[in-house]
Parts: C-alpha cells; sequence; structure tokens
C-alpha cells in the first residue's frame, strides 16, 4: 500500500518555477544557479533500503535568488515510511533523505565563465536543520547546523564537482547523533546526440561518488560500546532530461564499501525528480 | 533646435544585438535567460543559442533599450556578458579626435581597429552601422563602449 502510494506521488511530484536553475547532479554536492529574483520551487521522491527495511518519502524544496550568486532554501519532508532504524546519512546532499526541515543558503561565492557554455564556480552551502521526529534509532534527535563546499565545471559536454561538508547534530535529553563528514565526486556527460540547440532535449548521465564517514551516537551521556567512526562509499547513475519547460531526474546509489558500527547497512538509495517550469 | 535634437533622440536606437553569453551549458540556463530578455520592453524577438553562446535580438522600432540593460539581465541570470555585434542607428558625432555615436543614454566610442577604409570615410551625420563591441570582462557597466565598425549600412 505504502509502495504504491510512493510510486503515485512519484508520478505526480516536482513543479518547478525557474529562472535559470542550473541542474545536475542528485546525490553529490554540487553548485546550482538561481537567477536574481528567480523562484523555484522542487519536489522529489526518495527511498533509501537496508537489509530490513526500506523508507519512502517525498522532499519539496522552495529556493528563492536574492541575486545571481546568492540563493535562500528551505526544504521540508513528507515522510510516507520511516526506517525503525535508520543509517547515519544525510542521503542527498542538497536535499536530505531523513525527516528533517533544513533552512539554508547557498553562495557561489566563486564564478568563471570563460568560454560558450563553460564556467568553473565554487559554492558554499550553510544550512540549519530541526527534526520531524524525536528519535532516530532510538537516540533522541536535535537540531543541527551543517557546511559544505563544492567546486565545479559546467560546459556543453563535460560536467565535474568535488565537495565535501560536514553536519553537527545538537544534544537533545542526554543523547546526540553522530556527527557527519562527507566528500562527494561527480563526473557527467552530455552525449553528442543531446548536443543539438535549444529547445531540443537535453540528456545527460552522471556517475555519482559519495563517501561518508559518520561519527558514533552518544546515548544517555555515553558514547555507544563502539566508538569508531563508520566508512561508507556509495556509487550509482543518474540521469538528467530536460526538454521545452519539463525536466526529469533519476538515479540509484548503491554501496561499494560499508564498515558501518552502528546502524544497518544499506543496500541501495533511489530518487526521482520531475520538474515543470510555470 | 529643440526640434531637431529630439528628432536626433528619436533617431538614435539599437536595431539588432547579437550578444555573446559565456557560461551557459544547459537548456534551462537558455530558457530562464530568454524569459528574462522577453520582458524587457522594445524587443521585437528574442532567440538564445547554446551552441553559439548567443543571445539574438532584434528589437522594435520605439525602442530605448541600451546594451546595458541587456548585459544587466545576463548577468542577473548568472551568465558573463561579453561582446556583442551591434547593429545601430544614430547621430555620428566628432569629438576631439573620437567619433561618437550616442544611442539612448549610452555612447559607442568608434575604435582605432575600425578599417582604415571606413574611418576615412566617417562624416558628422545620420548613419547606420553594424559593429563589434568587445567586452572582455565582467566589470562595471559605464554605458560607454567601444565599437569597431565592420559595416556602414544604408540609412
Amino acid at each position: 500500500m505504502k509502495r504504491t502510494a510512493f510510486l503515485i506521488l512519484l508520478s505526480i511530484t516536482a513543479i518547478s518555477q525557474v529562472k535559470a536553475q542550473g541542474h545536475g547532479p542528485l546525490y553529490g554536492l554540487q553548485t546550482p544557479t538561481l537567477a536574481k529574483g528567480g523562484f523555484d520551487f522542487n519536489a522529489a521522491a526518495m527511498s533509501l533500503a537496508t537489509e530490513d527495511d526500506q523508507s519512502f518519502m517525498l522532499r519539496y524544496i522552495w529556493s528563492y535568488g536574492v541575486t545571481e550568486d546568492l540563493q535562500i532554501n528551505i526544504t521540508t519532508p513528507t515522510m510516507i515510511n520511516r526506517l525503525s532504524e535508520a543509517p547515519r546519512t544525510r542521503g542527498n546532499n542538497n536535499m536530505p533523505a531523513n525527516g528533517d526541515i533544513e533552512a539554508s543558503i547557498w553562495y557561489r561565492f566563486f564564478s568563471n565563465a570563460f568560454g560558450v557554455g563553460k564556467r568553473f564556480e565554487s559554492t558554499a552551502i550553510l544550512s540549519v536543520s530541526t527534526p520531524t521526529e524525536e528519535t532516530r534509532s532510538g537516540i533522541n534527535v536535535s537540531n543541527s547546523i551543517h557546511g559544505a563546499i563544492s567546486t565545479g565545471y559546467a560546459s556543453r559536454t563535460w560536467y565535474a564537482w568535488v565537495g565535501g561538508g560536514y553536519q553537527y547534530y545538537f544534544e537533545e535529553g542526554n543523547d546526540q547523533l553522530g556527527d557527519l563528514p562527507y566528500a562527494s565526486l561527480v563526473v557527467g556527460y552530455r552525449p553528442n546526440i543531446f548536443m543539438g540547440d535549444y529547445p531540443k532535449p537535453d540528456w545527460r548521465i552522471f556517475v555519482e561518488s559519495l563517501a561518508e564517514f559518520p561519527g558514533a551516537n552518544t546515548s544517555e551521556g555515553q558514547l555507544t560500546p563502539i566508538d569508531q567512526r563508520g566508512k561508507k562509499v556509495m556509487l550509482g547513475p543518474s540521469f538528467l532530461g530536460l526538454y521545452g519547460a519539463w525536466g526529469i531526474s533519476f538515479g540509484a546509489l548503491f554501496p561499494v564499501y560499508q564498515d558501518v558500527t552502528q546502524g544497518p547497512k544499506e543496500e541501495y538509495r533511489l530518487s526521482m525528480n520531475i520538474s515543470y517550469w510555470l | 533646435m529643440l526640434t531637431i535634437f529630439s528628432l536626433s533622440g528619436a533617431m538614435a536606437q539599437l536595431i539588432k544585438v547579437d550578444q555573446e553569453v559565456f557560461g551557459m551549458d544547459c537548456a534551462p540556463c537558455a530558457y530562464g535567460l530568454e524569459r528574462g530578455l522577453k520582458k524587457m520592453d522594445g524587443l521585437e524577438s528574442v532567440t538564445v543559442s547554446l551552441n553559439d553562446g548567443k543571445a539574438y535580438l532584434k528589437l522594435g522600432s520605439d525602442n530605448e533599450l541600451t546594451l546595458q540593460k541587456i548585459q544587466e539581465v545576463v548577468k542577473s541570470n548568472g551568465f558573463s556578458a561579453r561582446n556583442a555585434e551591434v547593429t545601430l542607428k544614430g547621430e555620428m558625432l566628432k569629438e576631439g579626435n573620437e567619433w561618437t555615436i550616442k544611442v539612448n543614454e549610452e555612447t559607442f566610442i568608434v575604435s582605432d581597429d575600425t578599417p582604415s577604409d571606413i574611418l576615412t570615410k566617417l562624416n558628422p551625420g545620420k548613419i547606420r552601422i553594424k559593429g563589434w563591441v568587445k567586452d572582455e570582462e565582467d566589470g562595471q557597466l559605464s554605458g560607454k563602449w567601444d565599437i569597431m565598425i565592420i559595416e556602414v549600412l544604408k540609412s
């Protein structure tokens, strides 16, 4: 029943009103662009599977371009099925796959458009979040702060982004979720067949990789028995298609290495986003 | 005198601008820029090409648009406005050693790299030209442009 609801909602999600929005990877850090005065509304459907369970959620993000280099965002979730025991992860770095409401500032502090269709740019992200659940995997969950930096290259053929971030959860009732440093690397390619000029269909394929190092949780003031930072490397493809006022992106991540001492191991992550520019 | 000045003002216009845009890599970029440019008053048509890296603008007969306004829209969409091929009409004036054409609130200064066979034939008066405006950086837009005349068109 929950999977059916998820699939129905998946097919009607994501309405986006955009004024020059840069689109890129689903999971890795990127360097998005939103025009000054631009407004963007996006909704995505996400799923995270562990060995025994699977979460389903919808997530919405509202963005406003204060300037062409500075945008403010707020993202909220609709949880369809929460994991009873959740792995420590952000899920998607721009839109977390946990149950947090998150407000963020994305500041493009460096941009060098040096050729036709080519640019280097760097973006800094600062966000604060508040949870929509009281506990996560039995640990009281509080607000968090998150910061990240990403640098990228965009062109008509090749794309690449590299970035890293850190999320810190505050203490709540003598419990504290472990911190989460992470890094991402994404490479994208637009095949020749999709090099037709606007407004012809525009498709890209990305190979996304994500490394996460979740810290140990604290329960009742004590670090959980195994005081060891987990290590996780995920890899997978995503696809982005754009045509006129429509856009669709979908992808998956799979673990290639997992050494986690707290929480379950992941089997895969799925994400899908449909956009329409009003 | 006043009538002559007002007629000169009305006859000074941008006619066509092929604006080079750097950094525009994808369909939503072009879509957003096209929408942003179309909001300007005085345009007859606008087409954005990703592969050319250009916005092609045809301006209406009574437009008051400036190259600065066009470049500001490009910049506010997150891209870099560079060189532009401009077709304009106006009054050619000699100011000291420089030939200038004033269009709306902007001044186009004929640059020294204009071919000599064009430079030597310039005279004060009404003129319609096609020229190349070099703009290598996204610095402060002052409304003063150096223009290399490519062709003098029939008025």
